[in-house]
């Protein structure tokens, strides 16, 4: 039986830098992530955070910063009781320079077979994977409305 | 063993209109697709090619849908690498308006498991549809070097 997992790949026009840059700066983030902020010292071990109007929603530990070509941190939604039982999961970013391109690879993995947050992840992020494109190729993020349930 | 399928969704800053135009133009398709060109009539059951730049064969299939400006599929079956002994699969476009968006869905299935095209389209899609984004919403194309220079080996789609 496949694992369950949720894996994006996407080719953006920017450099490595700028990409990384992205996903680890909350003044970004803000930008393309409905308004949510990453917020860690990003340290192997330490703690990171999802915080989106103030509330937040995702907690884990940061597992991999190997700027700018990995990060990685576990992720554990805690907004809703039957996801907040469940146990963390693991993201997986891998940042690889092409040409004038980088390829953006990411793995959401680690979910129980059951899992209630393995369906929210895999809306939300192609939503905030292509806001985020759209940010770095033409300046302006895209205007999507948060999927339902508020499960990222 | 389950039947593998390749699932993609990508938000778009253009009109239902325009990406529908994007994916069954033949001129806009050579921008994007790294000079693979879409053609056909587009009649329900007629006949679809997609003509690759870097083969001496094209995808060959058939019209199934074609609902502009929210579904569009065809079948899908490679000429080269080996691909042309396995029956031929299914991509289905879906187009939804989101605000100022559209939501691009792709689903291409029919794959027995095992199957050298799913391999390769799994990774041509990403690539294509991320440069179908990139021209309909800042009027660029992206060029990958290993795309052009491998194009069949890395991704029939």
């Amino acid at each position: 039986m496949r694992k369950p997992e949720f894996v994006y790949v996407t080719y953006i026009e920017t450099t490595a830098e700028k990409l990384w840059e992205a996903l680890t700066s909350s003044a970004f983030t803000k930008r393309y992530w409905f308004n949510t902020e990453v917020k860690s010292d990003w340290k192997v071990g330490s703690p990171f955070a999802l915080v989106t109007n103030g509330t937040t929603t995702d907690v884990g530990e940061v597992l991999e910063f190997d700027r700018p070509r990995r990060l990685s941190y576990t992720f554990h939604h805690i907004l809703d009781e039957a996801a907040k039982k469940e146990r963390p999961s693991r993201v997986t970013f891998v940042l690889e320079p092409a040409g004038k391109l980088v390829k953006l690879t990411l793995t959401h993995e680690d979910f129980a077979e059951d899992s209630v947050v393995l369906g929210g992840i895999s809306s939300g992020w192609p939503a905030i994977l292509s806001s985020l494109k759209s940010l770095l190729e033409s300046g302006t993020a895209l205007e999507i409305p948060p999927p339902c349930g508020g499960i990222q | 063993m389950n039947k593998p399928e390749f699932v993609y969704v990508i938000y778009i800053a253009s009109t239902p209109e325009k990406v529908f135009a994007a994916l069954t133009d033949a001129k806009m398709s050579e921008q994007y697709w790294a000079g693979n060109r879409v053609v056909s009539d587009w009649k329900i059951g007629a006949a679809f090619a997609l003509k690759l730049k870097r083969e001496e064969t094209d995808v060959t299939g058939k019209v199934l849908e074609y609902d502009p400006p929210r579904r569009l599929a065809y079948s899908f079956h490679p000429q080269h690498g080996g691909m042309e002994a396995e029956p031929p699969s299914r991509v289905t476009f879906e187009i939804e308006q989101q605000k100022d968006q559209v939501r691009l869905t792709i689903v291409h299935d029919g794959f027995e498991p095992g199957s050298k095209a799913f391999e390769s389209i799994s990774r041509g899609w990403p690539f294509v549809l991320s440069s179908l984004k990139s021209y309909l919403e800042v009027g660029k194309v992206l060029r990958a070097h290993w795309y052009e220079d491998e194009g069949a080996d890395r991704g029939a789609a």
